[in-house]
């Protein structure tokens, strides 16, 4: 699990938020990590691992959340400090040669702002987001 | 037709930034700018909060250098509960420098490798789509598998320090919640190859000789890309040693002339002054004795190198010794050997944590001192991009009244500025076609100061380079999206 968002933008905090709480839970198998945002080092993590869940805020869903399947980027977007799911799925197959099972669990913020907290109704996209996500990783690998 | 070309927003810095370029009827350019579109009002975010919890909070800044503003928040506070900047505890001390330079190499390691080298190895006319890391993976897999490494091994030594990626809570004021243990020592001196600090060092040197290489092959445009003459400014050691952590603020000339020397930076008010234009958001500083058309300056890599005396490491220094040569002992003002300056630090900066890391200090116990409380504070520190203030008032409620940042890009604003101008005049004034590989050049040259813009926000594909030519009365002629 590799939640991302930077906490002192309200709603942006939902990945690392994600993340905390699922730490909390000690799901065997499972490793946890949440930063500001994904860097190139999130290729070694992703080349390490079977199955890696990104999540992240996102803006404007029609839902609380989705979970999508996430596939290397096939060519990859300008760079900047920080890289997209796509583009660290690509630097891991690139480098490590390695593809695993990624998706991505995207959680709709609200508020963007400066400050800290996450808004009442992202807590409750939150809330969603985590009871699915805990059925995903009850059901047997593929 | 007059044209106006922007990009927007930079690619590969961090945040909103956007580049015009207006093109008169000739084709000749009338104006350039690099503005920043975003402001962020953070100094008013933290203002009513208790004074202890800056370190953390201002970690929300950006999620680049999240370390350079905890720690100059830290060093600020640690004036506030009157213990000043250069008393505390060596194990709180240390352990700050370690957080420092760790972040210093995984950032430098992270901008030559995976940011400014492309450009360099790949051809700044390559095609862009390969213009990245993948193509760096084609041309020369083992250097973009150690980048990777040395970024992460970086990331390591913050982690060790700092308690945590996000939120860290090493530095608090007065000192430091945690020292090293021996088993965190030894992870980083003889853990599993190759993330050893020995192996990060051997990856430094290589890196410098992979960058002379390239200057030996392709001098015109190493040294001549956006050269020009500027003032430059950073923290020097008290004995003129390069510093990132702590020391007194020094400004020269280009020609190597002492502007300002062993300034207290507590009163860096009286010799710094902000000048707002209106057609950015970020503010451009100055010398206050030489004025604001005369007194603009550059910070970062290549400054710190103008400015100090030697680099306290023997490999770096033998480095460096090297580097001034090339210039014959003068300052060094071509924008391109900013990233050779960048080098020099990492290597130093690996130095100075396989010196941190057997020093015994670092498992001392004594991690906080107090003292008399004072309403006011400033802290600053060497950031990888250059010289970073931090500046706070509280009240009698011990709540932040006052806050004032002044960011190592900030302080970089008008060289940009210079820096684009330069590529506008000397590579689009007058051509009859704007190429994809003209416009990279000007962000090549917006690139070398490395520069930060963000506060972190991000949702996905949000940060297209987006490049609009218009007509004189903004009429859309050609848009490219990449």
């Amino acid at each position: 699990m590799i939640g991302f968002g930077n906490p002192g933008r309200r709603d942006d905090g939902l990945g690392p938020a994600a993340v905390e709480r699922l730490s909390a839970r000690s799901i065997p198998g499972v490793v946890c990590e949440s930063d500001y945002q994904l860097g190139i080092e999130d290729a070694l993590a992703c080349a390490r691992h079977d199955i890696v869940v990104f999540i992240d805020a996102a803006r404007d869903l029609p839902t609380p959340f989705t979970f999508t399947e996430v596939r290397a980027a096939g060519a990859i977007p300008p760079m900047t400090h920080a890289l997209t799911p796509e583009a660290v799925l690509a630097i891991a197959a690139e480098l490590y040669d390695r593809r695993p099972d990624a998706r991505l669990l995207a959680i709709r913020g609200h508020i963007w702002d400066i400050g800290e907290g996450l808004t009442a109704k992202a807590e409750k996209n939150l809330a969603l987001a985590l009871e699915f996500l805990e059925g995903f990783l009850k059901e047997p690998a593929p | 037709m007059a044209r106006k070309i922007t990009i927007e927003p930079v690619t590969r810095v961090e945040g909103h930034g956007k580049v015009t370029i207006h093109l008169d009827d000739a084709g000749k350019v009338k104006q350039s700018r690099f503005h920043v579109v975003e402001f962020r009002g953070f100094e008013r975010f933290v203002q009513g909060r208790p004074y202890w919890e800056a370190p953390v909070l201002v970690q929300r800044l950006c999620g680049i250098c999240p370390v350079s503003h905890h720690l100059a928040a830290a060093k600020a506070m640690d004036v506030i509960v009157g213990v000043g900047p250069d008393k505390l505890t060596p194990t709180a001390e240390k352990m700050r420098r370690l957080m420092h330079y760790g972040q210093m190499f995984q950032s430098h390691a992270l901008h030559f490798f995976h940011l400014a080298s492309p450009d360099f190895l790949l051809g700044m006319d390559s095609d862009p789509a390969l213009r990245n890391v993948i193509g760096l993976v084609a041309l020369n897999k083992d250097l973009a598998v150690q980048a990777v490494l040395m970024r992460k091994f970086g990331q390591e030594v913050i982690l060790a320090t700092a308690g945590k990626k996000i939120h860290g809570t090493g530095a608090v004021p007065g000192g430091i919640n945690k020292n090293l243990s021996p088993e965190e020592r030894d992870q980083f001196l003889k853990g599993a190859p190759p993330l050893t600090i020995d192996q990060m060092i051997e990856w430094s040197l290589a890196a410098i000789e992979l960058f002379k290489d390239y200057h030996s092959k392709n001098k015109d445009v190493v040294d001549g890309f956006a050269a020009f003459p500027s003032n430059h400014l950073s923290l020097v050691r008290k004995d003129g040693a390069l510093d990132f952590y702590h020391g007194v603020l020094r400004a020269v000339d280009a020609e190597g002339r002492k502007i300002l020397d062993d300034v207290d930076y507590k009163n860096y008010l009286d010799y710094i002054g902000e000048e707002v234009r209106s057609w950015s958001y970020m503010k451009f500083p100055y010398i206050k004795s030489l004025g604001k058309s005369a007194g603009w300056y550059r910070v970062g890599p290549l400054a710190r190198l103008n400015t100090c005396d030697y680099i306290p490491s023997p490999l770096a220094q033998k480095a460096f010794e090297f580097y001034k040569a090339y210039t014959d002992g003068k300052p060094n003002n071509m924008s391109l050997h900013t990233h050779w300056a960048r080098l020099i630090e990492l290597l130093h900066s690996a130095e100075v944590i396989k010196e941190l890391l057997l020093d015994k200090d670092l498992q001392g116990t004594k991690l906080v001192k107090k003292g008399k409380k004072v309403l006011e504070g400033v802290g600053l520190v060497e950031a990888p991009r250059g010289t970073l203030f931090h500046h706070y008032r509280i009240n009698d409620d011990d709540q932040i009244a006052m806050a004032n940042l002044i960011v190592s890009t900030t302080n970089n604003n008008e060289p940009m500025n210079r820096a684009v101008h330069w590529v506008a005049e000397k590579i689009l004034s007058g051509k009859p076609e704007i190429t994809e590989g003209m416009l990279n050049r000007v962000e090549v040259a917006i690139r070398a100061y490395d520069p930060c813009l963000s506060c972190a926000t991000h949702a996905l594909g949000r940060m297209p380079l987006e490049v609009v030519l218009r007509d004189s009365r903004g009429n859309i002629l050609a848009r490219k999206v990449r």
